[in-house]
């Protein structure tokens, strides 16, 4: 019985281990796709111009929320801390650093996974099972071309500025907060920012913007393509979309900043 | 004209289709008679190269599409307009825009030539003041009209229809039936109609193929069907309508 047990668990584990070699087959063929028909940016101009309003202009509200809050946050602790030391007057540096290397990318790359990506998966999911994704294909037309790369063409233009947004947003309510929470002089506050930053520091966050959201499109849109078995499978796909594309942004998040800040 | 030659075709360990051969002349109707869920809608999905069989080769005008990049389909996809069961029409455009959609997409046509085709589509299918509505404002038998329109607005050779009657009322199931052999009689279409109802068959259909267990038991002209022998075939001439 036990050995039954064992092979069960094996040939499961060899059949998972075979699925999930396929699926990322599928997933670099897919991104392949995705990048092969950027050429035909000019002619899908106006699809680009859409996702660009819906991931960039509609994601404002929720990026300005989190690059806010966690600003706030940021100081109110930072600065209890400092204090302790009797280096409060070193917030600024602290906190700009975290907000403009870490916080604010990552939060950023987090909350566009929720809002963008979950968009993505349901919307092409609902399409795979509605069979308009093969209506595209019977009448002639690439639906890689067409719905996926205007997405991430749009993402690589609008995350930038969004990541800006989001460092503005962070230090300005940490500098606010430092004023009328710890009572330091704005002053102060800024001159512990702006001299204190290195070239690098810009790049390790800014580099985050494209390869966030080169994941996020990525992961969103294949997980909507691979949508199967009705409404519950659209929602099946796009949760997993939002789970491994929020899961890679932490990881590349990780990784980006490794990589730069040991080589720079 | 499309040939199926000794398809074959697995979804993992499942066999969908086993050597399945058959022809589909121009200017015919042909209806793939089954039970739901037998790979039928998959006969149509092989037939313009959205699916590719395992083994045994797909002909379309005398061209094998079998192996064919997906690039280089999109041609022979344009001899073929496809009605899809649930219609498939894009529910953010409009009729208008949904009918025009593929002409904008991948012809180059003048607007003035678009909008002509389009307005004929509209007129064909009976809808006008429709125009400016979203799919899902209008009823199932409209929107099936729209999905035809749809397919035939780039002159296709031959119209595929998955199940063109089911879900709809007996008063739009037979518009959709006579609008499909006008198309023949006037436009000089071939159609291949994948159903589950047998009324279907006999109303609109020259020749039938029936797929049972994923292999096909009758392929002749639809008035022999009432002298085939099989237990299967006998058993559906008495229900009239597949059930499983």
């Amino acid at each position: 019985m036990l050995l039954t047990f064992a092979r069960n668990q094996e040939k499961a584990l060899a059949l998972w281990l075979k699925n999930f070699v396929l699926t990322m087959q599928e997933f670099f063929l897919f991104s392949v796709r995705t990048f092969i028909s950027f050429p035909k940016v000019k002619r899908y101009w106006r699809d680009v111009l859409d996702q660009a309003t819906i991931c960039g202009t509609d994601s404002i509200p929720i990026v300005l929320v989190s690059a806010i809050s966690i600003g706030s946050l940021l100081a109110i602790e930072v600065g209890n801390l400092l204090e302790d030391f009797g280096a409060k007057t070193m917030l600024g540096r602290s906190t700009s650093l975290s907000v403009i290397r870490e916080l604010g990318p990552l939060l950023m790359g987090l909350m566009l996974s929720a809002r963008f990506g979950s968009r993505n998966g349901a919307e092409l999911g609902a399409m795979q099972i509605s069979e308009q994704i093969d209506a595209l294909r019977a009448f002639g037309t690439d639906p890689v071309a067409k719905l996926v790369m205007p997405r991430l063409v749009a993402a690589l233009i609008m995350f930038l500025p969004l990541t800006a947004l989001s460092d503005y947003a962070g230090l300005q309510s940490a500098a606010y907060m430092a004023e009328h929470y710890h009572r330091l002089d704005p002053g102060i506050f800024w001159n512990a920012v702006y001299p204190r930053l290195a070239p690098k520091d810009f790049v390790v966050g800014f580099l985050k913007a494209p390869v966030f959201a080169i994941i996020i499109t990525l992961v969103s849109s294949f997980n909507g393509f691979s949508a199967r078995g009705g409404t519950a499978g659209v929602g099946r796909s796009t949760i997993k979309g939002i789970v491994v594309s929020s899961g890679l942004v932490l990881i590349a998040n990780f990784y980006v900043s490794k990589i730069v800040l040991e080589n720079m | 004209m499309i040939e199926l030659r000794n398809v074959g075709l697995k979804y993992g360990d499942k066999v969908i289709l086993k050597n399945v051969s058959l022809t589909v002349r121009d200017n015919t109707i042909k209806a793939i008679l089954g039970p739901s869920g037998v790979g039928k809608s998959t006969i149509l999905k092989l037939m313009l190269g959205l699916i590719k069989p395992n083994s045994g080769q797909v002909i379309v005008d005398g061209t094998d599409i079998t192996n064919m990049k997906e690039a280089s389909l999109y041609s022979i996809r344009r001899k073929m307009g496809m009605v899809f069961q649930g219609n498939a029409l894009f529910d953010s455009l409009t009729i208008s825009q949904n009918l025009g959609f593929f002409l904008r997409e991948n012809m180059k046509l003048p607007v003035e030539e678009i909008n002509r085709r389009v307005l004929e589509q509209i007129q064909f299918a009976g809808l006008e003041g429709y125009e400016d509505q979203l799919p899902e404002s209008l009823s199932g038998g409209m929107r099936r009209r729209v999905a035809i329109g749809r397919a035939l607005i780039f002159k296709p050779h031959m119209i595929l229809f998955d199940e063109p009657t089911a879900g709809l009322d007996p008063v739009s199931s037979k518009k959709i039936l006579s609008l499909i052999s006008s198309l023949r009689h006037n436009n000089n279409l071939g159609a291949v109609i994948v159903t589950h109802i047998i009324d279907d068959v006999f109303n609109v259909a020259d020749c039938v193929a029936v797929l049972y267990q994923g292999e096909i038991i009758f392929d002749d002209v639809t008035e022999k069907l009432h002298e085939a022998q099989h237990p299967f075939i006998r058993s559906i001439l008495s229900d009239k309508i597949l059930e499983l």
